[in-house]
């Protein structure tokens, strides 16, 4: 060859300027078009979802979230257990009922007061201490708590705070009359109040005293950790007597209730009941299990302990039995008072298969796992494997197209017959089998999908190619005496990329059905959200039968992504096909059909 | 090159690429595992069982000698012996290949019965309202995903409504002595159609779409100018003479469909928990039953090359010129 200069890297540069336009004309086209250019704002604004993702998300999607609320279900004897109403953000405490009005002492130095005129009202009083104990005796409130928190109020006047001897948890007050009141708290804490000061008694124990209750000043009963119970009598305490000593009667007991002096009842931990029949205690057995945290009676003959995960169990004058839940959140405690009683809490609860709202968007899973944050992230994987299988796709479809298109005879021959081997391959089975023999990944599935759809865009390519090699301009470069690769990078590229840019878009809407599929059948990574992933999720928890929320929207993501991928691929088709721009008509007032749907793969 | 070697070529080519796929198989399998029988001593077989199944497989053998008798029993119809079942693979696939079948044969006929005839309606009323909704329509059918609209058909019907069934082919239990009175029944039927129709709905767009596209382009044609010269009326000219002409490229999909979805709706058969080829492959991945999945997928793809080998042929039959340009389509 007589031309033999080396060319500068810039002057070489400018032979890729023909494939930089045909790049930038697909942009163009898609522009130019109303409905692809809805399907490229559509696919934008997922691009930018996936890639803002942890600004997007308003919860961590593996975080399960709880849930705090102050609750409590009214119920009346004789009746019907009523509906469970949330009256603050604060668990409950204590609830003391009187006749015109209910004070609740709750987390967060909050306190909550009912009278029929008002309804519910929230007060702070001692912020950032859980207040533990509330009771009220005609015009007098005393609330307690944490670390010696003491507070008493006359006449609805200010809460004034008292002082007390020991700085410790105060767990249960009860008011006697006017001027006497008793109060049990950690460390065998005992306080007696005259009407002006608090006295500690001494109680001769050092456990944690979690509860009183008194049926006249000189008789009462205090229970506290690892089974203590202490007789209250004439000002002086007397240890109980035990019918038999058992591992129940060692476990810390957290409230009891004592009706006539022949009968109280004790419960705690494992579900744990002990009654008093004047003389002894003894062991009350039932079929729950979990802690109970507070008991009352409504009658001598009916009495109720409630405890964690919303257990209830009811005393029919002989037997305890389970009665039927109402909720399944942790109860802290029972009250009744003449006609009417609450069952009050809740602890924190894990929010399980919430219903949208402002807070979860889409609900919760339930597992408490906030599903707009899943299907936010879940974008990311969808567009990765949508991206990265496509452009597998089409590397290898327009290179081997490419190959077999220019050089023909044998080599196409040959290339076109594994194409045909491919067309055998299901896809669906054969990722199955990929996962089979390696582990789930979302490689595998790229690989699947790279590996068995460059099918359709080798014979596609591989057709463009075959009329293009006869053109006058690549016969021109031939006699010029360019190289083989020259021709078919500089010559024949360059006007094979719009068809590539389309089957790119097609095989992206592709690989995204693809994936979801693949991953809705478990064999996408378990560690990584995708829409697939959620679907196949609810699917197993078996709650995607009743929970729409779960189910409605990762499937809309996937059509919306797919429906923009197609706007956008059927825009590009007039790059290839340019008798769509309107030439030649085929009947009047017809614009000739686009291929909408691309090919089955 | 005539009408019989075209035939002979295309069925030689068939059998030639399922030999490949076979081979493909044959090495993915024994090349990431080179012992399969190692799930057998977990499923609790007897040594004689292990030693049995190893000889019938001929794991004591070269690499090449595995092979060809992998290639032998293939011939023989014995695709070895699952795992799960204790039992010969085949006979369980065909009942499974017959229970995909008695889905997806309804659901594309119903699919290619309903779809060309739309696709005739909305390229007679091109460019009104009713061609943009079907259009529009048939693209979102098309991109939901098929377990998607499955999980919600069976949501509403079968939970909230409660008028079709959730999951199965029959109600459980029941007997049938064959395969044939296991369907001719109304509770099958009953059971048949929510996963009939989340198929069939998948299905609809292509043909709806493809009967269209050709419409349009026969109505370009001179034979139909003459007609309309003819004064035939527009009824007549689209059903007789337009209609009739675009059916070709239906009739071939409809050939390459059924291939597909044996292998390709796996999830719908996952989904209505219907007793498939597909359910019983993703079963085998599950419990490591490797003979089971390698023979579902030797079903399967063998299903998809003989379509799609029937719908060349069906297309050269219809179509004549094909065979004179010699190629594949």
């Amino acid at each position: 060859m007589a031309y033999t200069k080396k060319r500068s890297i810039t002057a070489r540069l400018k032979y890729f300027k023909p494939m930089l336009i045909a790049m930038t004309e697909p942009f163009k086209v898609i522009i130019s078009d109303p409905l692809g250019r809805i399907g490229g704002i559509v696919f934008f604004a997922i691009l930018l979802i996936a890639l803002f993702a942890p600004l997007l998300a308003t919860h961590d999607p593996n975080q399960m979230n709880e849930k705090i609320e102050g609750g409590l279900i009214p119920f009346a004897p004789g009746s019907d257990w009523q509906e469970y109403q949330v009256i603050g953000k604060s668990p409950l405490n204590d609830l003391f009922i009187t006749e015109d009005s209910i004070l609740a002492a709750a987390d967060n130095g909050l306190v909550y007061k009912y009278t029929a005129a008002t309804g519910w009202q929230e007060e702070e009083i001692a912020p950032g201490i859980n207040l533990l104990a509330a009771a009220t005796h005609d015009g007098l409130e005393i609330v307690a708590g944490e670390d010696g928190t003491l507070y008493l109020r006359k006449n609805e006047l200010n809460w004034h705070k008292q002082e007390i001897p020991k700085q410790v948890n105060i767990n249960d007050i009860a008011i006697i009359s006017s001027d006497l009141a008793y109060a049990v708290g950690n460390d065998g804490l005992f306080l007696s109040w005259n009407g002006a000061a608090w006295e500690e008694i001494d109680t001769g124990v050092n456990r944690h005293l979690r509860s009183l209750s008194f049926l006249h000043q000189n008789d009462g009963i205090v229970v506290g950790d690892r089974g203590t119970i202490l007789h209250y009598r004439d000002g002086e305490f007397q240890p109980p007597s035990f019918q038999s000593f058992t591992d129940a009667t060692f476990r810390d007991l957290f409230s009891v209730s004592y009706y006539k002096p022949e009968q109280a009842f004790a419960v705690g931990e494992r579900s744990t009941i002990i009654g008093y029949d004047g003389d002894n205690w003894r062991i009350m057995p039932n079929s729950e299990s979990r802690t109970l945290k507070g008991v009352t009676h409504v009658s001598q003959q009916e009495a109720y302990a409630v405890g964690l995960r919303g257990t209830v169990l009811g005393f029919d004058g002989t037997d305890w039995e389970t009665v039927p839940r109402v909720t399944r959140r942790d109860f802290r405690g029972i009250t009744f008072t003449g006609e009417q009683g609450f069952i009050y809490g809740v602890e924190p609860y894990i929010n399980e298969l919430a219903k949208p709202s402002g807070e979860h968007l889409f609900g919760t899973t339930h597992l408490g796992r906030d599903i707009w944050s899943q299907v936010i992230y879940g974008s990311r994987t969808a567009l990765m494997v949508g991206i990265l299988a496509a452009l597998v796709v089409n590397i290898l479809g327009v290179t081997i197209g490419l190959i077999a298109g220019y050089y023909r005879g044998v080599l196409d021959n040959l290339l076109m017959r594994i194409v045909d081997i491919m067309y055998g391959l299901p896809l669906e089975p054969f990722a199955i089998i990929l996962v089979l023999i390696f582990q789930p990944s979302i490689w595998i599935i790229i690989l699947a999908i790279g590996l068995l759809t460059w099918r359709t865009n080798a014979r596609i390519i591989r057709s463009q190619v075959l009329s293009i090699v006869e053109r006058p301009f690549v016969k021109a470069a031939r006699v010029a005496g360019a190289s083989d690769a020259r021709i078919m990078l500089v010559h024949i590229t360059p006007n094979i990329l719009p068809l590539a840019f389309l089957e790119l878009a097609v095989a992206m809407g592709y690989a995204i059905t693809a994936e979801a599929t693949l991953s809705f059948l478990g064999l996408g990574p378990p560690q990584i959200y995708s829409w697939g992933t959620i679907l196949h999720a609810a699917r197993l928890s078996g709650a995607w039968r009743t929970a729409w929320w779960w189910v409605i929207p990762p499937g809309l993501f996937i059509c919306i992504t797919v429906v923009s991928v197609f706007l956008i691929s059927r825009a590009l088709e007039v790059l290839t096909n340019p008798r769509l721009r309107g030439g030649r008509d085929i009947a009047p007032g017809y614009q000739k059909s686009k291929d909408l749907l691309p090919d089955e793969q | 090159m005539g009408k019989g070697e075209f035939i002979i070529k295309r069925i030689l080519q068939l059998l030639l690429t399922f030999f490949i796929i076979l081979t493909i198989l044959f090495f993915l399998f024994r090349l990431a595992l080179p012992d399969p029988t190692a799930g057998l001593v977990m499923a609790g077989l007897t040594v004689e069982e292990q030693e049995m199944v190893r000889a019938r497989f001929g794991l004591d053998k070269g690499l090449f000698e595995q092979y060809v008798i992998y290639l032998r029993n293939f011939v023989q119809g014995e695709l070895g012996l699952s795992f799960h079942y204790k039992a010969a693979v085949f006979p369980i696939l065909l009942e499974k290949l017959f229970n995909t079948m008695a889905l997806m044969i309804p659901a594309i006929a119903v699919s290619y019965i309903i779809g060309p005839l739309l696709g005739v309606l909305l390229s007679w009323k091109r460019g009104s309202k009713i061609e943009i909704t079907g259009i529009i329509g048939g693209l979102f059918l098309r991109s939901a995903p098929v377990f998607w609209t499955g999980m919600i058909f069976i949501m509403v019907f079968g939970i909230w409504w409660g008028i079709f069934p959730t999951s199965g082919m029959r109600t459980l239990p029941y007997e049938a002595t064959s395969n044939l009175a296991k369907i001719m029944t109304l509770d099958y039927l009953w059971h048949l159609f929510l996963p009939m129709l989340t198929i069939a709905i998948y299905y609809l767009g292509l043909p709806m779409l493809i009967m269209r596209n050709t419409m349009l382009e026969i109505m370009g044609e001179d034979f139909i100018e003459l007609c309309q010269a003819k004064g035939l009326s527009e009824r007549r000219i689209m059903y007789k003479h337009v209609a009739r002409n675009a059916l070709l490229p239906v009739v071939t999909q409809a050939a390459i469909t059924i291939g597909l979805a044996v292998g390709g709706q796996v999830v719908v058969e996952v989904v209505f928990s219907w007793p498939g080829l597909g359910r019983e492959m993703i079963q085998a991945v599950r419990t490591s039953d490797f003979p089971m999945a390698q023979g579902a997928f030797m079903m399967m793809a063998g299903l998809v090359l003989v379509m799609n080998t029937i719908a060349d042929l069906l297309y050269s039959y219809l179509d004549p010129r094909v065979v004179l340009k010699g190629g594949s389509r």
